[in-house]
């Protein structure tokens, strides 16, 4: 330990043979093990003391292990990734290695439990880093319950706009759409959510929604009345978008509004700013019957959510982006339903676009919603 | 005490004043909406971007696949439809009908097709040589009694119906085969409306296939 | 002498002058650091002692925080399906006290202003209370934001740097830079003034004036952008008006003094801080005036929504009449609006304001008519109807009231607790002893 000299504790740890810790200047250490110190004390002269204090002095502001870690210079971005990695790196090896009872199992579920709370936005990753939290997700499902799911994390084509059209004049009110979409989504069956609603009106009042009824169970379709359906419209200003404090959601390229639901916060101000009705709230835990899950994901698409975050209609991105239809369009008995590539000058959704006598919901909101209307 | 320091005081305040200006001012310059390549709608949007389009690697091939199709181009449309013959049962009619019509319209024969009755129309405008060709039974024929194709039947309904058939060709009426993506497959008139008996389907009257419980609650 | 003591012009004995520097700043700082463990020393000393009615408060109020933590407990659990919202009003009870209580905060500026820009020393004792109350509200806002978040355990995503930040376009984000630096400023100036009293000394105009000054801007930003945060909404046509934001301004200029005026009287009456009766008419007037511009506010609005009423209006009429039979909100709505009239019309006249007992009534009413105004008036009917038309009613269930008055306990534990430390010191009784440690 340090003599009595000392005012003050220091690491020391870049002393070498500077001075000897007895306070002697002279002669080294090769009587410490032998002198006191309080012997040696007595014995130095006040000039000695003076020179030992100030050596002391500089010595002690050498840098210290302390000083040499703390003391780096970083910008922000690159400390806090550093602090939440390393918090990240230290949790996971506490929480891992310091179970000697868990299996090997449960000691993996809560590595990737771990890396998959301290991830970032899902919009800014890279494409590896995108690969790898697929991977983490595949393979936590798969300790979870031992089934295997396939989820993509496709990006955008380039060239790819899509657009979406409803003939009013041929929905009948089936709601084959709202089946085939619950069933593709996996979204929760306790609170039935649904991501298009249909609304039954009456012939002759025009567009009136709030005389229309959305939760109709009678023969359709009914006599002097028709139907059209709702749902996310997927706006290239979307004002769901502009709102989101944390950019959980955002526009992709191929137009769809898609959301990161681990990124979520739940703060439902994008619900509050929606006009279309379009997002949906996880209230409660969402639950699907196993054998009811479609093991066909997409990352922002339809893979399992958890409560407290927002979910929406996302044109079926694990199909859309494959080249299928969504599952709405599919299911459509009547061919009401129109989806394509709004840059391809070929497709059928230009066509209906160009031909056809098209409107929008809302058009004065300024939302520039890519979901047309339009009748026979 | 006051008066002392007001002087001071006044100054320093007008410095946080025009501080708190000036931060206002940028704040609001910089939260200005407008981004540079944004549009104002996306009709411009789409204008604007399919100007360089050179297509996608996606294909609906895959999806169509199980389906025979052939290729048809009508007007500036060119696309596939599924194959027909190859689903009719009865399908060489000549394997059996080797008479004309007009032969077999002697008292005597058996008469076949017992089963088909024509509700289309009225009398005055359809019956069976409407559509069938009475002299190549494997054939149907127009209007004008020129031969079409059974795998191209659509155009004995354009006849009439003019209107679906525009909106056919352009995809907005009828359903797609496949999925989004070129080549582009949709089914024929006969895939969905039989030509014999259209009000099926026109389309039936069903129950809807959902009923949420839940929506019922929270607008009680 | 001690070598160490004197090293003043002797840089060889010493190693440098900035050593000195440095040793003198760690003195400073470790005296400073000295007397601040002694404050919260003496304060736990403070707010541990008292007389049986404030023992008995406190129990209270802990009492009706853990209920409440017990309903959070459930609400974490299951998620925020144990509410009421729905997919149809998905802000409740939680967003309106939000709403409500950083009106409540920016209030406090009422006190500041005045004394600081218009130089009226009345309000200068108040000041302190003010800030008080302020920082207490924000604390409560804070607390309701979060109760309200599906997703608590992922707050750290909206930390700029670490997450991600939406701004300039998100509004929320926006209210979280000004609610946080607004605490900022009410915690560290009363705190600046607290520790020189504390210390005897007399606190630094130069250090406390600008951040007052700023405070009272501030103040009026932090309504306004929680008013944007409704206000930019094109999909709610209810709250899409420009009258929102000096709605919102207006109503806390009354509810707020109303709230300091309530608890200067019980200060007044419970311990030694001497409030001049001049302090609260002045005041009063500030509340009263601030009421008047409300009404008139409110009698704008019901103008527009009413004389030639539109497809927007349909929230207004559900608000007031009740559509398709739907009217839950109807009791609410009158019963604030007859309070508001009342309170206003009493608070109008001299005479009636100036006898306490019934300035204390109508502050009362005032603060409950504008709560509710500021929740069920504003927040749930801006939900109904839906963006479809249909109408969809909500109630708030036992857990969220559970939650709320949990939070609102500890907002009046947090007042308590700042305002006995800072009167203690205040009135001369605290004091920092330099022979009180050891």
């Amino acid at each position: 330990m340090s003599s009595n000299n000392k005012k003050w504790f220091s690491l020391d740890l870049n002393k070498k043979t500077d001075s000897c810790d007895c306070g002697k200047t002279s002669d080294g250490c090769k009587s410490s093990s032998n002198s006191y110190p309080h012997q040696s004390l007595h014995q130095i002269s006040d000039a000695d003391f003076d020179a030992a204090v100030d050596t002391e002095i500089a010595n002690s502001y050498k840098k210290d292990g302390f000083e040499q870690v703390f003391d780096v210079k970083m910008d922000r971005r690159s400390a806090f990734k550093k602090l939440a990695a390393s918090l990240a790196i230290g949790a996971s090896a506490v929480s891992t290695s310091c179970s000697f009872i868990a299996g090997d199992e449960s000691k993996e579920k809560s590595q990737i439990d771990w890396e998959e709370q301290f991830k970032g936005n899902y919009k800014l990753m890279s494409d590896e880093e995108k690969q790898a939290t697929v991977d983490r997700l595949v393979r936590s499902y798969q300790l979870r319950t031992g089934k295997n799911v396939s989820m993509s994390s496709k990006n955008a084509e380039k060239d790819v706009l899509f657009g979406y059209a409803f003939n009013i004049s041929k929905c009948q009110g089936y709601m084959d759409c709202v089946s085939a979409c619950v069933e593709e989504n996996n979204q929760d069956r306790n609170s039935q959510m649904e991501y298009i609603r249909i609304h039954e009106m009456k012939d002759g009042k025009g567009f009136n929604f709030n005389e229309a009824d959305d939760n109709y169970y009678h023969e359709v379709p009914a006599e002097g009345h028709f139907y059209m359906g709702t749902q996310c419209f997927h706006c290239d200003n979307p004002p769901c978008v502009e709102v989101c404090p944390v950019s959980a959601t955002w526009r992709e390229d191929d137009g769809l509004v898609v959301i990161d639901y681990d990124w979520c916060v739940g703060c439902r101000y994008c619900m509050a700013a929606c006009p279309y009705d379009g997002r949906r709230f996880n209230w409660s835990k969402p639950e699907v019957p196993e054998q009811e899950v479609n093991k066909n994901q997409h990352y922002l698409g339809n893979r399992m959510r958890k409560k407290g975050v927002m979910e929406k209609c996302t044109f079926c991105v694990q199909r859309s982006r494959a080249g299928k239809n969504p599952a709405c369009v599919e299911a459509c008995p009547t061919g009401a339903r129109i989806f394509g590539n709004l840059l391809d000058p070929n497709s059928t959704i230009r066509w209906v676009l160009e031909n056809k006598k098209v409107f929008r919901l809302k058009e004065d909101l300024g939302t520039e919603p890519k979901f047309w209307y339009f009748m026979d | 005490m006051y008066l002392k320091d007001n002087k001071t005081m006044r100054n320093s305040y007008n410095i946080i004043y025009d501080l708190i200006g000036i931060f206002l001012f940028t704040g609001i310059f910089y939260s200005c909406k407008h981004k540079k390549d944004e549009y104002h709608s996306v009709t411009d949007k789409i204008e604007a971007e399919s100007k360089n389009y050179h297509g996608t690697s996606i294909s609906s091939d895959a999806y169509i696949g199980h389906i025979k199709t052939i290729e048809i181009t009508e007007g500036e449309q060119t696309f596939l439809i599924p194959e027909r013959k190859s689903q009719i049962k009865s399908y060489a009619c000549t394997e059996c009908h080797t008479k004309s019509l007009e032969k077999m319209q002697s008292k005597g024969f058996k008469k076949a097709h017992w089963n088909i009755s024509i509700d289309h129309a009225n009398e005055n405008t359809m019956n069976c040589i409407t559509c069938h060709d009475g002299k190549n039974m494997d054939n149907l024929s127009s209007i004008t009694r020129k031969s079409i194709d059974f795998n191209n039947s659509y155009n004995l309904c354009s006849q009439c119906h003019t209107k679906q058939f525009e909106d056919w060709k352009g995809g907005a009426h009828g359903k797609r085969i496949g999925g989004w993506a070129p080549p582009r497959a949709s089914m024929t008139c006969v895939n969905c409306h039989n030509p014999h008996k259209p009000h099926k389907p026109h389309f039936e009257s069903r129950w809807p296939a959902r009923y949420n419980t839940q929506k019922l609650k929270e607008r009680e | 002498m001690h070598p160490l003591r004197d090293c003043r012009g002797k840089p060889d004995l010493c190693g440098n002058t900035q050593n000195i520097k440095l040793r003198v700043i760690i003195k400073v700082y470790m005296r400073r650091l000295k007397v601040f463990r002694s404050l919260v020393k003496d304060s736990l000393e403070t707010i541990t002692h008292g007389s049986k009615k404030y023992h008995f408060w406190m129990a209270f109020l802990t009492f009706i925080m853990l209920v409440g933590m017990y309903c959070y407990s459930i609400q974490l659990d299951q998620g925020l399906s144990v509410t009421g919202m729905t997919d149809r009003v998905s802000w409740g009870l939680y967003i309106s006290n939000f709403t409500f209580l950083v009106g409540v905060a920016a209030a406090a500026v009422m006190l500041v202003m005045p004394t600081y820009v218009l130089k009226d020393v009345d309000f200068k004792q108040a000041v302190l209370i003010g800030e008080g109350i302020a920082v207490a509200a924000l604390f409560m806002c804070l607390a309701f934001v979060v109760a309200d978040m599906g997703g608590p355990s992922v707050l750290w995503h909206m930390i700029p740097g670490i997450g991600v930040f939406n701004f300039p376009n998100s509004m929320l984000t926006w209210d979280v830079l000004v609610l946080n630096g607004y605490l900022f400023l009410n915690l560290s100036i009363p705190f600046y003034i607290l520790f020189r009293h504390y210390q005897g000394k007399k606190s630094k105009k130069s250090v406390y004036i600008p951040g007052a000054m700023i405070s009272v801007f501030w103040a009026v930003a932090i309504h306004l952008v929680t008013a944007f945060l409704y206000q930019g909404l094109q999909a709610r046509p209810f709250w899409n008006n420009a009258l929102l934001g000096p709605r919102f301004l207006a109503s806390a200029f009354a509810a707020g003094p109303a709230l300091i005026i309530l608890v200067l009287a019980i200060i007044r009456t419970y311990t030694e801080f001497t409030i001049k009766d001049k302090t609260i008419k002045k005041i009063a007037m500030v509340v009263t005036i601030a009421a008047q511009i409300n009404l008139i506010m409110l009698i704008s609005e019901l103008f527009k929504e009413f004389y030639a009423p539109t497809h927007h209006s349909e929230s207004a009429y559900y608000l007031f009449f009740g559509l398709d039979g739907k009217s839950a909100l109807l009791p609410w709505i009158w019963t604030s609006i007859f309070l508001n009239v009342l309170a206003t019309v009493i608070l109008t006249f001299h005479k009636l304001r100036n006898n306490f007992k019934i300035l204390f009534f109508a502050c009362i009413i005032l603060f409950v008519a504008i709560w509710i105004e500021k929740g069920f008036g504003l927040i749930v009917p801006g939900f109904i109807p839906g963006p479809y038309g249909k109408i969809a009613e909500y109630l708030p269930t036992g857990i969220e009231i559970g939650v709320t008055l949990g939070i609102w306990a500890m907002g009046a534990l947090i007042f308590t607790v700042l305002a006995k430390t800072a009167i203690k010191i205040e009135t001369g009784k605290l004091r920092y002893k330099i022979e009180s440690i050891k």
